[in-house]
This record gives structure tokens, C-alpha cells and sequence, in this order.
């Protein structure tokens, strides 16, 4: 299992369509991937689960990644992130 | 028996996309989210689920389709829309936990799909950003295309018949941006819903499509009828049904002055501002975002009169902003006005708008810590905003404004401040504009009396006058027992605001009104009268203000201004006031 600490850094938070294009990604992957936020855990692949997070930004995120390919669904999760989601 | 007359009622909600519309009714009925609710044989359980499932997939096809045959000229925002009720619809939340309650419950499908979307619809409205808690509605419009489909009807809305010739509105309980593309080829010419809010993605197909919508209605559904008469006020939020013939007719002329006014404005867009005898004007922009620069920049601003810094300190809880981020959203302005000169006021946040929702909360908070003083509280949060500032004036003309200053110590310290940023900034090897400009903003009526004193250390003054009107007349136009009170042309506010502009205009610094003020048509032929020749205001404004400072002779408005000035009675100085704006 993969877990890492990301955060959100993209202005609008997970909105609406930053949401699509994680549950867009992770759906690639054969792996689990789960979110944390606070108490809150939700599949990363279901996008009502991740807008309910209502994670704006800043927002600290536990990852993790269960199966094969965990690591590369770790990376590519971490790198989405990272590029403010094609936002800015 | 005399004919039978609808009688005319008004319905109120929220206007979500500006203008007038006048047209007939065109109903659209919803599936009724309310199902019938049996169990499942054991043995047909599997049977269930399949139907589920193949009502999925339908919809899936359907929504494939729309977004496959989106006409070319449909917003932008619909593909994305449709991506994300495609991805809805798939979700496991409406897939797989209904299914194990069809398989564990027994539950018919109909009945597992909405129990589910009770429990999802609940979660989406504990959510605090609005919104995100307005996504309910798309995953409510998604669960409705399933049930249709499980009804075995296919989702296509009731077109309008061919003999319809008059203009349609369209009256439904909720429509899916989806839904609209179906009435892009009839005569849409507006729509009201019961549901919905300002940011529920049908408002924002509404705007970019730019035709007058209400929403929030609640009971337009229940009380129009179909082919009823109706007007559509996107101004107001105000749906009048069975109009008489009068009103009738006062909202075609309003349709059609508005369609008239609109083009006439446009064609000032690029006419040079200048009064009728030739003084020329500076309109400027308020902008709150670096991204709104290029947008004032199209709408023919001279530059940025005031760029509120608060957006980069807000919401951030304990984390400000350090240099590095503030200098790039600061040059981001810059760049984008393409050498004009850019205006940033220093961060005006404090007791009132707190930065933490710890802060303690001041006892009076528009007299308390903020603005200049809590900046100054916080020199150390105050020299990287100053370093990031002067570091942006390498990239562009930045003038420096200090919001809430009435005490000389208050421009010693933060030009003390300033001196110290620029020789950090030295000996860190950055480039900066050595001359930057400072000036002051006035909003408190003490500043007025020590302007020598402003005057002689700094470079420029902007009047702000909703703070000036607020700390003139100690009214909280928030307070609505006393907002009536909140006088705009009360005599002391109008003296204090022509003596800076004139005090300003005889040793030739620059002055700007930055408040609603400026923005107001309604006031542009006062603030001319008094002297003044720069308008800072949201671009939004610039043409209905423009207007009037084409029309306006400065030379005659400023005798009767003085008239305004030394008027004692309020009577004459309403009489004078109405005077002054109807000359020409």
C-alpha cells in the first residue's frame, strides 16, 4: 500500500471539473485508490465521493493506493495535483 | 357570458441572467420523483438489477449523443457539463449501492434508486461551499433520465408543436443545461424554474447564451398554465403572468429602450472620453483579481485605479501568502495592462474581515484594528507585501495606495517601511522602480483636514467614498435600521469630497474617487462639477458613465455645483441637484 499526504494547491479546490478529471485518472488504474479528509474516506473514483470532500484549497489530503499498480496510480494522483489540475 | 380573462399574477424569485423576455408559456412536466415503491420476488432479483442497469446504459447513450451533436455555436461550458453527468450516471454511488439494495433489500428498482439519492441529495446539502452543494441538482436531473427510462419512456422533451408561432418560455421544475440544447432551434427566448441558484450550471449556460432566465421560482410549475402570457424580468427576478394590455406594453417599450440603449452605448466604446468642452477624463479600473485585468483592459480601461490585494490574504487560514506568490499575481496585473498604470492597495482586511476565524472579534469592528493599522500591527506581513509590490513595479507602472490613513505617524512608519523593503530588495539583487509612487486613500474625514500633511509626503490621493460617507455621517449601511440614513449627497459628505478634489487640483497631484461613487451615473455629473478628471469604477460601468461625461460641459457644471456647495436648505439642494443632471 501507498499512503502520502498531498494537498490541494489549484484556487478553485476540488470543484466540479478538477473532480471529473481525478475520477478520470484514477479510473485508469486496476489499484483501490482512497481520499481522507479529516474523518472523511471516499474511492477516488467515485466523483460525488470526491466533491464531497468539498476540499478547497490548501486542503490536506490523505492518498492511498491498494494493488498492483499503486505506485503509478500514486504518481499520476500526486502529479495531477501538482499541475493545479490544468487550471493555472 | 363575457369572455373569460386569465387573471394576471406576479411570481418572484432569483434573476440568474439579465433582460426582458416576453413570450408564451411551454410547460415542461418532470417525472415526479415519486415511484412506486414493491418488492422483489427472489427469484427475479438478478431480473431487477439488469433493468438498472440497462436504464443506465440507455441514458448513457442518450447523454453520448447529445454531447456528440453539440451545435457549434452551444457554450463552451455544455461538453464539460455533459462529461460530468456522463461520469455521475456512472458513479458507483448510483450503480453498484442500489444494486446491493435491489439484491439485499429487495427493493424494486425505482425504489432503490431514489432511496439512494435521498441519502446522496442529504450529504450534498451538508456541504458549506455553495457551490459544490448545488451539484445536487445534476445528480437529481441524472436520476430522473434513469427513472424515465425505467418508466420505458424515452427522456426527449415534449417539443413545442409546429403551429406555435409566438416566442416560447419555458416553464419546468428544474432544467438540465442538457435539456436546453432540445429548444436551441425553437424560439427560447427565456426560462423560469422553481429550483435552482446563482451558481447551479443552468444559470451559467443561461449567461453565456444571454437569455433572460428566473429561478427559484418554487411554484411557477403549480400556477402557470400552458400558452399563458408571460413576461420575464431578468433584472428584478420577476415573472408576471397573464399581463394586462398596460403592462403589457410598458415592458415592450422597456425591451426595446433597453435593445436601443445597449447599442447606442456601444458605439461610444471607442469614442476618446472627454467632456463637451474638451477636458479629457481617466476612467479606471477596480478589479479584485489579476485575472480581471485583461477584461478591464478590453473594456477600454486607462489603467487600474484600485486593485484590492485582499483576494491573496482571504480564506488562507494561517497560511499568508509569501513574497514570491504576491510578486507573481501582482506582475501577472501588471502584464496584463500592458504599461498602463496599475493602482494596488495594501492589504485592507482586519477587525471587520478576518483573516482567521479566531481572530478576535473587535467590539466595533469599522473602528477598530484594520486596514493601515493592522498592516502596521503586522510590520513584518506588511514588508513582504511592500517588497513583493516594489518588486512588481520592475515589470510595469505600480502606484502604491495606503487605505485608512489619518495620522502622520501612520505615513512616517510605512514609508520607513518602504525604504527598508527597497534596501533589502538591494542587496538581494532585485530590480525595482526606485520613484514608485505612494498615495492615500481617503476615507476618513480626518484625513481631509491634515491633507497638507498627506500632500507634502506623498505622491497621489483616491477618495473612497463608502468608507468617507460611513465615517462622515457614523452610519452602518449594513444596519438597516439606520441604512436610510446613509446619505451620499448629505452636504458634509459632497464638501469633503470637493474640497480634496480641489485642494489636489490647485498644486496638480493626481485625485481619484475609487468608491460606488464613481461608478454611478447619477453622480459622474457632480464629481465633473467639482473638478474631477479621473473615475475609478468597475468596468462594467465605464460606458454609463461615459455617456455622461460626453454630454457634460465642466466649465458650467462647476457653477452649479458651487451653488450645491453653499446651498443651506435641502429643499433648493434637491431642486439644484435634479438641475444639474438634467443640464445639458
Amino acid at each position: 500500500m501507498e499512503k502520502t499526504i498531498i494537498t490541494v494547491t489549484n484556487k478553485l479546490g476540488l470543484h466540479a471539473r478538477a473532480s471529473a478529471k481525478l475520477t478520470q485518472l484514477t479510473s485508469r488504474f486496476a489499484s483501490e485508490i482512497w481520499i481522507t479528509r479529516n474523518e472523511r474516506r471516499v474511492n477516488a473514483k467515485s466523483i460525488m465521493g470526491v466533491m464531497m470532500l468539498a476540499a478547497g484549497i490548501d486542503t490536506q489530503l490523505i492518498l492511498e493506493t491498494i494493488g498492483s499498480d499503486e505506485k503509478e496510480a500514486a504518481q499520476a494522483v500526486i502529479a495531477l495535483f501538482e499541475s493545479k489540475f490544468g487550471e493555472e | 357570458m363575457a369572455e373569460q380573462i386569465d387573471a394576471s399574477f406576479t411570481l418572484t424569485g432569483i434573476p440568474i441572467s439579465r433582460g426582458i423576455a416576453l413570450g408564451r408559456a411551454h410547460l415542461i412536466a418532470h417525472t415526479a420523483l415519486e415511484v412506486r415503491h414493491y418488492l422483489i420476488e427472489p427469484s427475479a432479483v438478478e431480473v431487477e438489477v439488469n433493468r438498472l442497469c440497462t436504464a443506465t446504459e440507455e441514458v448513457h447513450t442518450e447523454l453520448l449523443t447529445l454531447r456528440d451533436t453539440l451545435p457549434e455555436d452551444a457554450p463552451e461550458e455544455m461538453a464539460a457539463f455533459l462529461d460530468v453527468h456522463l461520469m455521475i450516471l456512472h458513479d458507483e454511488m448510483l450503480t453498484k449501492i442500489p444494486a446491493q439494495l435491489i439484491r439485499k433489500q429487495r427493493y424494486n428498482a425505482e425504489w432503490a434508486l431514489t432511496t439512494q439519492l435521498e441519502i446522496l441529495s442529504r450529504q450534498f446539502d451538508e456541504i458549506n461551499d455553495a457551490y459544490l452543494r448545488e451539484r445536487k441538482a445534476d445528480v437529481v436531473q441524472i436520476v430522473e433520465r434513469v427513472l424515465k427510462r425505467l418508466a420505458g419512456a424515452a427522456h426527449a422533451l415534449a417539443a413545442p408543436t409546429s403551429t406555435t408561432k409566438d416566442d416560447l418560455i419555458v416553464i419546468a421544475r428544474d432544467i438540465a443545461p442538457a435539456d436546453m440544447l432540445q429548444f436551441k432551434h425553437h424560439a427560447l427566448i427565456g426560462f423560469a424554474t422553481d429550483l435552482g441558484g446563482e451558481t447551479s450550471h443552468t444559470a451559467i449556460v443561461a449567461r453565456s447564451l444571454d437569455i433572460p432566465a428566473v429561478v427559484g421560482l418554487q411554484h411557477a410549475c403549480q400556477f402557470i398554465k400552458q400558452n399563458d402570457w408571460l413576461i420575464i424580468d431578468g433584472d428584478i427576478g420577476v415573472v408576471i403572468v397573464n399581463p394586462s394590455q398596460l403592462i403589457l406594453n410598458e415592458y415592450r417599450d422597456k425591451k426595446n429602450q433597453q435593445q436601443q440603449a445597449h447599442k447606442k452605448l456601444q458605439r461610444l466604446r471607442h469614442t476618446p472620453t472627454q467632456t463637451e468642452d474638451g477636458i479629457p477624463i481617466t476612467l479606471l479600473a477596480n478589479i479584485e483579481i489579476p485575472d480581471d485585468a485583461p477584461h478591464a483592459l478590453s473594456a477600454g480601461a486607462m489603467g487600474v485605479g484600485l486593485f484590492r490585494s485582499e483576494f491573496l490574504f482571504m480564506n488562507r487560514g494561517e497560511h499568508l501568502p509569501d513574497e514570491e506568490e504576491q510578486f507573481l499575481a501582482y506582475r501577472n496585473a501588471v502584464n496584463a495592462m500592458g504599461g498602463l498604470p496599475v493602482t494596488i492597495r495594501t492589504i485592507d482586511l482586519g477587525a471587520d474581515k478576518p483573516l482567521y476565524a479566531d481572530h478576535i472579534a473587535s467590539p466595533n469592528a469599522a473602528l477598530g484594528l484594520r486596514a493601515i493599522r493592522w498592516a502596521l500591527s503586522e510590520p513584518h506581513m506588511f514588508l513582504i507585501q511592500l517588497r513583493a509590490l516594489l518588486r512588481a513595479s520592475a515589470c510595469g507602472p505600480v502606484q502604491i495606495l495606503l487605505p485608512m490613513l489619518a495620522h502622520h505617524a501612520e505615513v512616517e512608519q510605512t514609508l520607513l517601511l518602504l525604504a527598508r523593503a527597497k534596501s533589502e530588495l538591494d542587496i538581494a539583487g532585485h530590480a525595482y522602480d526606485a520613484n514608485i509612487k505612494v498615495g492615500a486613500m481617503i476615507e476618513i474625514p480626518a484625513a481631509v483636514f491634515v491633507l497638507p500633511m498627506l500632500m507634502q509626503r506623498l505622491d497621489f490621493l483616491s477618495i473612497g467614498t463608502n468608507d468617507l460617507i460611513q465615517y462622515t455621517l457614523a452610519v452602518d449601511r449594513t444596519d438597516s435600521a439606520v441604512a436610510h440614513l446613509y446619505d451620499p449627497h448629505h452636504p458634509a459628505v459632497l464638501q469633503l469630497i470637493a474640497r480634496v478634489i480641489s485642494e489636489a487640483n490647485r498644486v496638480g497631484m493626481p485625485v481619484a474617487v475609487c468608491g460606488e461613487m464613481a461608478g454611478d451615473p447619477n453622480m459622474t455629473r457632480l464629481l465633473l462639477g467639482m473638478g474631477l478628471q479621473e473615475f475609478s469604477m468597475h468596468p462594467a460601468q465605464f460606458l454609463h458613465v461615459k455617456k455622461e461625461i460626453l454630454q457634460a460641459n465642466q466649465a458650467q457644471l462647476s457653477k452649479l455645483v458651487h451653488n450645491i456647495l453653499i446651498s443651506t436648505d435641502p429643499h433648493t439642494t434637491r431642486i439644484l441637484l435634479a438641475q444639474l443632471n438634467s443640464s445639458s
